[in-house]
């Protein structure tokens, strides 16, 4: 079977958690300059109240939140048949990020301080990949 | 019978020879008590069979009399029937003058009350364990752990005692505590450190981008030389943690596959920021994997690109050299610079040393770089290394091993 796997050209939306107002507001601009929809929060907590034609196509989390774990709410994502297939990326000053974002089964990191073309780029490839996977899926099913 | 019968004076002789051997016996026995015996020599059908108690009795005896631990044996009426040196050293008492006393008597007052709990839990439940606190040498404290224990003895019962000294453990109890707090401060520091660079570096990137899209490229290139030195900044914050990490042997690694030469040009591009037009790259490792720790291992190319541009004249070229034979790759980094002494090249891998000499001044850093640049290098079973020549500059290098296969597992 041949698989074929379309390109999408409307905006992807992308949900960013941080509880520092500062990074909030640099991730939406860096993702913004390249046509991102971004939705921002201090506390991911909104991700289990969304339906599913709301939820993002891509999460960029802190691991470190007030009063919230990163790493328990990934865990979550993960669990839920509706949100398990949204790539979920740590972004983090956490020095055992790398060994984190393996035990939660997250599907990457970026380390903070961050350069902004790594973030992009990283952004870049996992949707891409989820992309990817989702419309051959679809036409597998179909 | 009558006197003087032969019948009656041989009974007698008789009595007399039991009477004998009897004593004889019980010399036997009391010296096998008292451990002065290591063989008997048997009479058996004319051949003399030696049968040795050194091996079974006389072992156990020197170990319990050699151990650490105090060893003690009361009787059912309290008193001691057996101690060991440590535990007459323990309480402070001569060895000769704890066996035979009442074993309450030899522990501290404040103490007697869960002692005798101890001994009757013993006594009822078979064991039981605790811990006290007697009176140590200089007036401190000695921590105690007890373990008791019911025995049977000859027929009868009596309690075994171990006291064990708990000081060490408790000292090397409260360093693991005092050094995993420290731990915990370093994280904490270094995460809430990182978090305002995370956010200027942000900002400044943001504008650069900005400053960029509005064809103003001397700003741009401004706000490449702040964030240039913000990475400097985080190089900085991270050193102080792995050097931390270092010395408590858990640098944490994390192994993965990866593009070397992709590694080294996006190293080359950042570290190219503060050393404009320095740089000569030569590279034919390309399409070469690694197994390694890609963030470390950038680290010690960063390191290593730094020095020699810290320590060489500010237009000097700097030649990066990769290259790939057989299963080992290794990459150069020359430099014009002022050189290494020959008797401190070894040294320069160790902690907090930099280069003496009447120019080191010139130079700041905290000393950790190549320290921590070895030991993530040793971690990928690589080698470090550097030959130099005082006022002629240096060659760093180092090598790792290519591994080729599917079948990698990590040491990290």
């Amino acid at each position: 079977m041949v698989k074929i796997c379309l390109p999408v050209h409307e905006p992807k939306k992308i949900f960013v958690a941080d509880d520092d107002q500062d990074i909030l507001n640099i991730i939406e601009m860096m993702l913004r300059s390249r046509g991102y929809e971004v939705v921002m929060s201090s506390n991911a907590e909104e991700l289990f109240a969304c339906k599913a034609e709301d939820l993002p196509e891509l999460i960029l989390m802190d691991i470190w939140m007030a009063g919230v774990d990163g790493r328990e709410i990934c865990g979550r994502l993960k669990k839920n048949k509706l949100t398990s297939a949204i790539p979920v990326l740590f972004v983090s000053a956490n020095s055992q990020i790398a060994a984190i974002t393996e035990d939660c089964r997250a599907d990457g990191f970026i380390a903070k301080p961050f350069e902004m073309k790594l973030l992009l780029q990283k952004v870049q490839e996992h949707l891409h990949a989820s992309m990817q996977a989702q419309t051959c899926d679809q036409i597998s099913q179909d | 019978m009558i006197k003087g019968d032969k019948s009656y004076n041989d009974l007698l002789t008789r009595i007399n020879e039991l009477e004998t051997k009897l004593d004889e016996s019980n010399e036997i026995i009391e010296s096998i008590r008292r451990g002065e015996v290591d063989a008997f020599i048997v009479q058996n059908n004319g051949t003399n069979e030696i049968y040795t108690l050194r091996s079974a009795d006389k072992a156990f005896r020197l170990f319990i009399e050699k151990m650490n631990q105090g060893a003690v044996t009361i009787g059912d009426n309290g008193i001691v029937l057996y101690a060991n040196t440590s535990f007459a050293k323990m309480v402070d008492v001569p060895l000769e003058r704890v066996i035979g006393q009442v074993f309450l008597g030899l522990i501290p007052e404040a103490q007697r009350q869960p002692v005798s709990q101890l001994i009757a839990a013993a006594w009822r439940d078979k064991e039981s364990r605790g811990e006290i606190t007697i009176p140590g040498k200089e007036g401190g404290e000695l921590p105690v752990a007890l373990y008791l224990n019911q025995l049977e003895i000859d027929g009868g019962v009596a309690l075994g005692i171990i006291a064990s000294d708990m000081s060490l453990q408790k000292e090397a109890q409260e360093q693991k505590r005092e050094m995993e707090k420290k731990d915990e401060f370093i994280t904490i520091a270094s995460h809430e450190l990182k978090t305002p660079v995370t956010s200027i570096k942000g900002y400044i990137q943001v504008l650069q981008f900005n400053f960029q899209q509005q064809g103003n490229t001397h700003a741009a290139e401004l706000l490449g030389k702040v964030d240039a030195q913000i990475n400097k900044l985080t190089a900085l914050i991270s050193e102080l943690l792995d050097a931390r990490r270092i010395e408590n042997g858990q640098l944490p690694l994390h192994f993965d596959r990866f593009d070397f030469s992709a590694l080294l040009h996006e190293i080359v591009e950042e570290t190219g920021r503060l050393l404009p037009q320095r740089l000569v790259v030569e590279d034919t490792t390309e399409g070469v994997q690694l197994f390694g720790d890609r963030n470390k291992l950038g680290q010690v190319i960063t390191n290593i690109i730094d020095n020699a541009g810290k320590y060489s004249p500010p237009s000097s070229k700097i030649i990066v050299q990769a290259k790939a034979e057989q299963n080992i790759l290794a990459l150069y980094v020359k430099d014009q610079g002022i050189g290494i002494p020959r008797d401190q090249q070894q040294k320069i891998f160790e902690r907090f040393f930099r280069v003496k000499g009447k120019k080191e001044n010139t130079y700041a850093g905290l000393g950790l770089g190549l320290y921590i640049s070895a030991e993530i290098i040793f971690r990928h079973q690589g080698r470090i290394g550097v030959e130099s020549e005082e006022g002629k500059g240096s060659t760093f290098y180092f090598q790792l091993p290519v591994i080729r296969g599917e079948n990698l597992s990590a040491s990290a």
